[in-house]
């Protein structure tokens, strides 16, 4: 069985951001304004957040960078009165903006606070549609959206190496955000094929993942040596 | 929240239009709910070029579907940045595509900075200009003429220079960052340029106050040596911070040094200290390439003291360690390191050099790496030349055009080391009325009412110039002042090169292409600087005989096809087989014909040359001596002339005013580094979210410690005032555990949602190095109150 | 009041002729409050227009604060219509004697109040347009949708309730010819009040006061499981479920108290609401805030004790954070006031109620509020911080707007039905003789 999933070296990850900023550009997230912004509403499907501990001079500082968790056994799905979000078989956990009746359920039943909601429709002021990504549609006001773990380049994927009959190869599929990381912290791939990077760096001795003790085994793991 | 009046004027006049329209949207949305844009998915390409954002000039991979710009990743093929990009890079779409975008030529009508325009062609606009150039000239005043150029990379900086030399003006003033470490490595080593640092290969690198994953020359260099080139954590370097702030440098080195503002230079020697007491240095490599480290008699017959003594009587490790706050067991440990690795590093930052005692505090940290000689080596400090790229032709000048090159330049002389601040000189010097006039000023990349530390000063003299061109394709805020704006392409639709950043070891020609259809309101400034030239005819004409800038750039590459060596952009693979190739001494043409080369170069984004030869002595040292000078003669002389104060690695640190009841905490200004420019504040994804803590975001933060916050009884999110003794700005309280208690750090070039800018910058005090000029930006204090 | 109708008041008996006169006589203070409460009624529309429009971006709604006003408001409004149905069918079960003149306001506040709340998860959507989509995409496992199941099914029994005992009444209405001659005889479908009428009407409000009591503790069971079936610090708790009930039936109690003292002084009935049932019902009141303390104790205590960190974050929030003004205030209103004020025979007045009976709707909608703001806001994971939320002038003119709704509706229905049941009344003069051969079949033969 194919499960997607993700593994964050936080031990590499510099807190560059630059994995919100590719994943809010190849996923069409709109800006807010200053004042929205300051309320807690801009969209950030990947949220870099620092961590700090102790105190000067002995402080620690580290970045997590925070996509959806891709719960196996997710909370946000079972809330769902209009089953809008959904975990697809191969673990993907998405959602169906058409169906979503904003209630705004599911962002409260995950633990991790990884929903975003369209306060209001996304505003892209004449010209800057012009650089949307075709592949991801855009959502409009009043839904809630997430990291789909860029689900329409694995759909694009699956496609070309159909053309060209061959298995998809762990390359073929690259979420943006492991794709851009400039210190090839974020690894992405297949967490039950064997010969995927993502499935030897699960059993890391450094391996951890969020808020495990609640039992919703999310596919997204941290790397992170203890001190 | 009140009602706007549009909700007010709504619900008068329009209760049944809205009672339809919400019917109509709650009945008859569409199950797909999508807003439809009007556009299908189409024709795709993938482009590599390279990223203009910044001085790093990564290699960038662009996306464009149906000739629209829609993503920019990372090019793998680029040497430096290995398919990483930063935020900056990867939010240029928002540049490119912005609503402010000038939609063509301006010319003022009005009052200057009264805000009526009136568009122009872009012939009518270069007509504009060449009339009032050819006045000048007929007048006999071509060093009227001035250009203030901010970020100006590889051949349009040779192009600028090149048509003020044909047209006659001495006045081209750069307003860009200089970090002064290029002062540093021409007096050691006689070698004018910036030290470029082998982090990929070094196995510790000590930077000492660089913010090397922040605003530093290439951050995408050190990221790629920090994650390890391969991917592996095998051959990871180790990087350690000797750093004031708790940055973000700082906290993702594996190791950090928190030490008192402006006492960097005092640890470097610190570590010398060790060093030399416990024999760690490198002994023949001092030997055979290093002066002045012992005493010697002078041409006087005087005896000097040399590097060693003056070193092992200043910096005895318990007083290093009282000045700087910094343990004596760490400093001996850090200097146990230093010698213990094969390859290490020490890179010279910004918090070194840009203090009042600059230069010298940045020779005795630059001078770590000669006692552990790590210099001309693998994973040491490395000095390349430039890209073999073909010259531009030598610029004729006719007489108007030689007597203007003889005129002082604006500004009077430049300090004894380095360039200084240009600008500063320049637009002083104008203000003051103690130059001859400037009647023409061209603004390119520049936004000097908004950036510089002197804005009154340039708003005085722009309110003189009788004629102001900027360049810029948004209305920043200078560009507001001018009578005629000639709007640039923005860096994805134009012809550009971008040699690697100086701190990069190797060669790297990046080459930017035009990735969608050029915006037909603007007007590639290369190309237009070569219309101005046609248009002035004569010798100018000559000078610069290229039909476009694109030509030009493809004429100046004819030099890399025939230099013998070098690559275009290529795959880990492809690099490591030429290097060793080249190694050995074997380099074979790949390349029919030129066109061939060209097309490849362009379509990878680039060319390269990663063989570095070491065995060329020039690489250390082209002091008259041949060797390293510790004790450089020329600045001894200098330091003499200043009246013999200072002296090299004893005057290292920042002299301070202390803490004051009135002032009680130190103000620590830094950068944001997705914020670093003007420019930037056109990428909305970056604005919006620019800093690391998610709950403070557009309004401007200071961050102070717990301890600090508790004794003035601040709660996290507190508004308030940050005062100096020169002005006061309003801030909101951040409450960060890594700030040290008698410190303030805030981040500058951020706009609150008022629109009001507050610039901590403009709390400063000022103060510079009268070596180099460069300003220095620290030593302020402050106090905070409720606001 | 016409001449013809003052005549036949007139020639009613004393009951019917004072419980009768509202519905055909109405004052002008009446006309002004009324046009005011519309007027904020219809403000409250005019922000829900705009907020339709924009988008729920108007509300001060926001990440981590997903939950505000229209939750609170929910929770808190479905918990005030266990005033009638739940209170009166114990009463009723009970054979609670007292009962009789309290039952009818009680049961009107369920049946209008479950509409208003009803409508706020709905405020609440960020697409209202698609609300139909719970029938369409129904998924069961979602407690929202458990919800929707509940709430309509006792929306359907309440009104019911409502309206069986209501049926003599409406009769009566009908016999004197004082009203719409042809609404009330349609409304009493035939109702003679024959021995077989009254014998079935008598056991449908015996089985359906016994069916509406299940029906209303799911509902506000469901409701405390909206929050607990997430793992969210401070909602993931098993004792929500009877929390949340206890709570309804506590506010209910406050409302109906309220609505009582109004009434008896907008139409003169201290002859049915009498000091004894304040005194009776503030009896309950004070067992209740003493159940509350109990319940909230137990809740807060478990929390404490475990110390897990993100359900201490969120508990000090509380006590002692940016909720700390809310809480208490909640523990004033819910605890410390009725607690004092009931515990005192002298205080359990008609005004001492109504003092208490504001203190506890104030702290039961505070209650809410600390329930849905606090960990709304709260992030679990440490590393995020806490956010904050305040309501925008719309979400407030909206709840405005169903207060005023609310109270607007009720008191339009008192011109429609007889504020207290006069049937029942009646019925309980004759049944004096009954009761007191009940009293003393369940008291002691012992004798004294
Ligand atoms: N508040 C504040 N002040 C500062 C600084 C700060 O960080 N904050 N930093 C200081 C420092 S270190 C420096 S170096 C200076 C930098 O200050 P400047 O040299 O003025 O640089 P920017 O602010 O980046 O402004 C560059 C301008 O170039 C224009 N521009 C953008 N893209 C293009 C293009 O493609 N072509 C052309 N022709 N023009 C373009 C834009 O209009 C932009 O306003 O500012 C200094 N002052
Ligand atoms: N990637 C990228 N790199 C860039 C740029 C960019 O746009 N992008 N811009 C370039 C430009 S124009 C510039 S000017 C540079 C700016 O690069 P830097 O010069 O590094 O600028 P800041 O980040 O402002 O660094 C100021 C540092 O000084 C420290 N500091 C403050 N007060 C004191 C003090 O009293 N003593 C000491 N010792 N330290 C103090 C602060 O903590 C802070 O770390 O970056 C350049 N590099
Ligand atoms: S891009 Fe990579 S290094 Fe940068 S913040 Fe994201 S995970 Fe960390
Ligand atoms: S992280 Fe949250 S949104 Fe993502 S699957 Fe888990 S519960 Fe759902
Ligand atoms: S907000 Fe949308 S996806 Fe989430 S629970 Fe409600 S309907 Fe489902
Ligand atoms: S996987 Fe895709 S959608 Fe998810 S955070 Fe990364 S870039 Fe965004
Ligand atoms: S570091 Fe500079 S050149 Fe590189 S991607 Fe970022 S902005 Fe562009
Ligand atoms: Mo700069």
């Amino acid at each position: 069985m194919t499960r997607w999933g993700m593994v964050i070296d936080l031990d590499r990850c510099t807190g560059c951001a630059a994995c919100e900023v590719a994943c809010k550009s190849e996923n069409n997230i709109p800006t807010v304004s200053p004042e929205q912004a300051e309320m807690g509403r801009a969209i950030s499907w990947m949220k870099v957040t620092a961590h700090v501990e102790g105190e000067f001079p002995h402080t620690d500082m580290h970045f997590y960078p925070r996509p959806c968790m891709h719960c196996d056994n997710p909370p946000c799905i079972k809330v769902c009165p209009v089953e809008a979000t959904y975990i697809s078989d191969e673990g993907v956990v998405g959602q169906i903006y058409p169906r979503c009746i904003g209630c705004r359920y599911c962002a409260n039943a995950c633990p991790y606070l990884v929903k975003y909601f369209n306060w209001y429709g996304p505003e892209w002021p004449d010209p800057e549609q012009q650089y949307l990504n075709p592949d991801v549609s855009v959502r409009p006001k009043g839904v809630i959206e997430k990291c789909t773990f860029c689900h329409h380049r694995l759909q694009q994927a699956r496609e070309d190496v159909r053309a060209e009959g061959r298995e998809l190869r762990e390359d073929d599929y690259q979420p943006a955000c492991a794709e851009i990381c400039p210190t090839g912290a974020i690894v992405f791939g297949d967490l039950d094929d064997p010969t995927h990077r993502v499935a030897d760096l699960r059993e890391d001795p450094r391996v951890m993942r969020l808020m495990e003790d609640l039992g919703t085994q999310p596919k997204v793991y941290y790397l992170r040596a203890r001190e | 929240m009140t009602p706007t009046r549009r909700e007010f004027v709504w619900t008068m006049g329009a209760a049944a239009t809205l009672a339809l329209q919400e019917t109509r949207d709650v009945f008859w949305t569409t199950e797909s709910g999508d807003e439809d844009l009007g556009w299908a998915p189409g024709l795709e390409e993938r482009h590599n070029s390279t990223c203009l954002i910044c001085p790093s000039r990564c290699g960038i991979r662009a996306r464009v579907v149906d000739g629209r710009l829609v993503r920019i990743m990372g090019n793998p093929l680029h040497p430096m940045s290995r398919g990483g990009v930063c935020p900056r890079g990867l939010a240029g779409v928002q540049m490119l595509y912005h609503p402010e975008r000038l939609a063509g030529p301006l010319i003022r009508v009005g009052p200057r900075g009264g805000g009526q325009w009136q568009p122009v062609s872009h012939d009518g606009a270069i007509a504009l200009i060449v009339e009032r150039l050819q006045d000048l000239r007929a007048a006999g005043r071509p060093e009227a003429v001035a250009l203030v150029a901010g970020y100006c990379a590889g051949t349009m900086r040779d192009l600028w220079r090149q048509f003020l030399q044909a047209y006659g003006s001495p006045n081209y003033v750069p307003d860009e960052y200089d970090d002064g470490t290029d002062a540093i490595t021409a007096l050691m080593h006689g070698i004018p340029r910036r030290p470029g640092y082998d982090l990929e290969r070094a196995d510790l690198v000590l930077s000492v106050g660089a913010p090397l994953f922040e605003s530093w020359w290439a951050p995408l260099q050190a990221f790629v040596a920090y994650a390890s080139p391969d991917g592996s954590d095998v051959g990871r370097s180790r990087f350690i911070q000797v750093d004031t702030r708790f940055s973000r440098t700082a906290s993702r080195a594996h190791d950090w040094i928190g030490i008192r503002p402006g006492t960097h230079a005092v640890l470097a020697l610190g570590i010398a200290y060790v060093l030399l007491r416990d024999e760690l240095f490198d002994a023949r490599f001092l030997a055979e390439h290093v002066s002045g480290f012992h005493d010697a008699v002078d041409e006087r017959g005087r005896m000097r003291e040399g590097y060693r003594s003056l070193v092992m009587r200043n910096y005895r490790t318990e007083e290093v360690s009282a000045i700087t706050g910094v343990p004596v067991e760490r400093i001996t440990q850090l200097a146990r390191e230093l010698a213990r690795s094969r390859a290490p590093v020490v890179v010279c930052g910004p918090d070194v050099t840009l203090a009042p005692n600059g230069l010298l505090a940045g020779l005795a940290v630059h001078s770590l790496n000669v006692l552990l000689g790590s210099v001309n080596r693998p994973g040491g400090v490395l000095f390349e030349d430039d890209p073999p790229l073909a010259p531009l032709p030598v610029p004729e000048l006719d007489e108007t055009g030689r007597a203007g090159l003889e005129r002082a330049p604006v500004g009077g002389a430049p300090p004894p080391f380095g360039a200084g601040d240009p600008a500063a000189r320049f637009v002083e010097a104008i203000a003051a009325g103690t130059s001859p006039e400037v009647e023409a000023l061209f603004l390119y990349y520049a936004d000097p009412l908004a950036s510089s530390r002197h804005p009154e000063a340039w708003r005085a003299a722009l309110a003189e110039l009788p004629f102001v061109v900027s360049f810029s394709p948004f209305l920043d805020e200078t560009t507001r002042h001018a009578d005629l704006v000639l709007p640039d392409l923005l860096p994805y639709e134009r012809w550009q090169d971008a040699p690697a950043p100086t701190s990069y070891p190797h060669r790297v020609w990046g080459v930017a292409r035009p990735l969608v259809e050029p915006h037909p309101g603007g007007m590639h400034t290369g190309d237009a600087v070569l219309a101005m030239a046609r248009g002035l005819g004569g010798s100018i004409a000559q000078s610069l005989p290229h039909e476009s800038f694109e030509s030009l750039l493809k004429a100046r590459a004819r030099g890399l096809f025939s230099a013998g060596h070098g690559m275009t952009l290529g795959g880990e693979f492809e690099r490591r087989h030429h290097r060793q190739m080249e190694e050995r001494g074997w380099w074979l043409p790949v390349h029919d014909d030129f066109e061939e080369f060209w097309d490849e170069l362009v379509e990878r984004g680039g060319w390269t040359d990663l063989f570095y030869d070491n065995t060329d002595p020039s690489r250390t040292a082209q002091t008259p001596s041949g060797r390293i000078e510790l004790m450089p003669a020329v600045l001894l002389r200098e330091l003499a002339a200043e009246g013999g104060v200072r002296r090299p690695y004893v005057d290292v640190a920042t002299q301070d005013a202390a803490a004051e009841d009135e002032f009680p905490l130190r103000l620590i200004p830094y950068r944001v580094s997705t914020l670093a420019s003007g420019t930037l504040a056109f990428e909305r994804w970056l604005v919006e979210q620019p800093g690391l803590f998610p709950d403070v975001l557009w309004a401007p933060w200071v961050e102070v410690s717990p301890a600090t916050a508790e004794a003035m009884g601040f709660a996290d999110g507190t508004m308030v005032w940050v005062t100096s003794r020169r002005g006061r700005y309003r801030a909101r309280l951040k409450v960060f555990p890594g700030t040290a208690p008698e410190n303030v750090c805030a981040p500058y070039r951020l706009q609150s949602p008022d629109g009001e800018v507050a610039n901590p910058l403009r709390l400063l005090e000022p103060s510079s190095d009268p070596l180099t000029g460069l300003s220095s930006w620290f030593s302020t204090f402050i106090r905070l109150e409720r606001a | 009041m016409r001449e013809d109708v003052k005549a036949k008041l007139a020639g009613m008996d004393p009951d019917e002729r004072v419980l009768l006169r509202p519905l055909v006589e109405t004052s002008r203070r009446f006309y002004v409050i009324a046009a005011i409460l519309g007027a904020v009624t219809l403000w409250g529309v005019f922000a829900y227009f705009l907020q339709v429009r924009y988008g729920l971006g108007r509300t001060g709604l926001n990440r981590p604060g997903y939950w505000g006003i229209y939750i609170i408001c929910f929770v808190f409004f479905i918990g005030i219509s266990h005033a009638g149905t739940l209170i009166s069918a114990i009463l009723r079960v009970s054979k609670a004697e007292w009962r009789r003149a309290i039952t009818r306001s009680a049961e009107l506040i369920t049946v209008l109040v479950i509409g208003f709340g009803a409508i706020q998860p709905i405020i609440d959507l960020g697409r209202p347009d698609r609300v139909l989509n719970v029938l369409f995409h129904a998924q069961l496992s979602s407690p929202l949708l458990w919800d929707v199941i509940s709430i309509g099914l006792y929306f359907t029994a309440c009104t019911i309730y409502l309206y069986v005992p209501l049926i003599p009444d409406l009769a009566i209405i009908r016999d004197s010819g004082i009203k719409a001659p042809r609404l009330y005889r349609l409304l009493a479908i035939g109702y003679r009040g024959t021995p077989v009428q009254r014998w079935r009407l008598e056991r449908a409000i015996g089985v359906l006061s016994i069916v509406v009591i299940p029906i209303a503790v799911s509902v506000h069971t469901v409701i405390g499981w909206i929050f607990a079936m997430t793992l969210r610090p401070m909602w993931h708790s098993t004792i929500f479920g009877p929390y949340f009930v206890m709570g309804a039936i506590y506010s209910g109690i406050a409302a109906i108290l309220i609505a009582m003292v109004i009434l008896r002084r907008a139409f003169g009935l201290e002859d049915y609401f009498k000091d004894i049932h304040f005194d009776y019902l503030g009896r309950l009141l004070l067992v209740f805030s003493v159940l509350w303390f109990y319940f909230t104790f137990a809740e807060y205590l478990t929390a404490f004790y475990g110390g897990e960190p993100g359900e201490m974050r969120t508990f000090w929030a509380k006590l002692t954070g940016p909720f700390a003004i809310p809480f208490w205030t909640m523990v004033a209103g819910c605890f410390v006031i009725p607690l004092t004020l009931m515990a005192r025979p002298s205080t359990r007045t008609p005004r001492g109620t109504l003092i208490a009976g504001i203190a506890v709707v104030i702290g039961m909608w505070l209650e809410r509020y600390n329930i849905v703001v606090p960990t709304s806001v709260n992030p679990r994971w440490e590393v995020e911080s806490i956010g904050h939320y305040l309501p925008s002038w719309i979400e407030l003119s909206i709840m405005s707007a169903t207060f005023s709704g609310f109270i607007l509706l009720y008191m339009i229905a008192t011109k429609f039905v007889p504020i207290v049941s006069i049937w029942e009344i009646k019925e309980g003069r004759e049944a004096v003789k009954e009761v007191a051969e009940r009293v003393a079949r369940y008291s002691s033969s012992a004798q004294y």
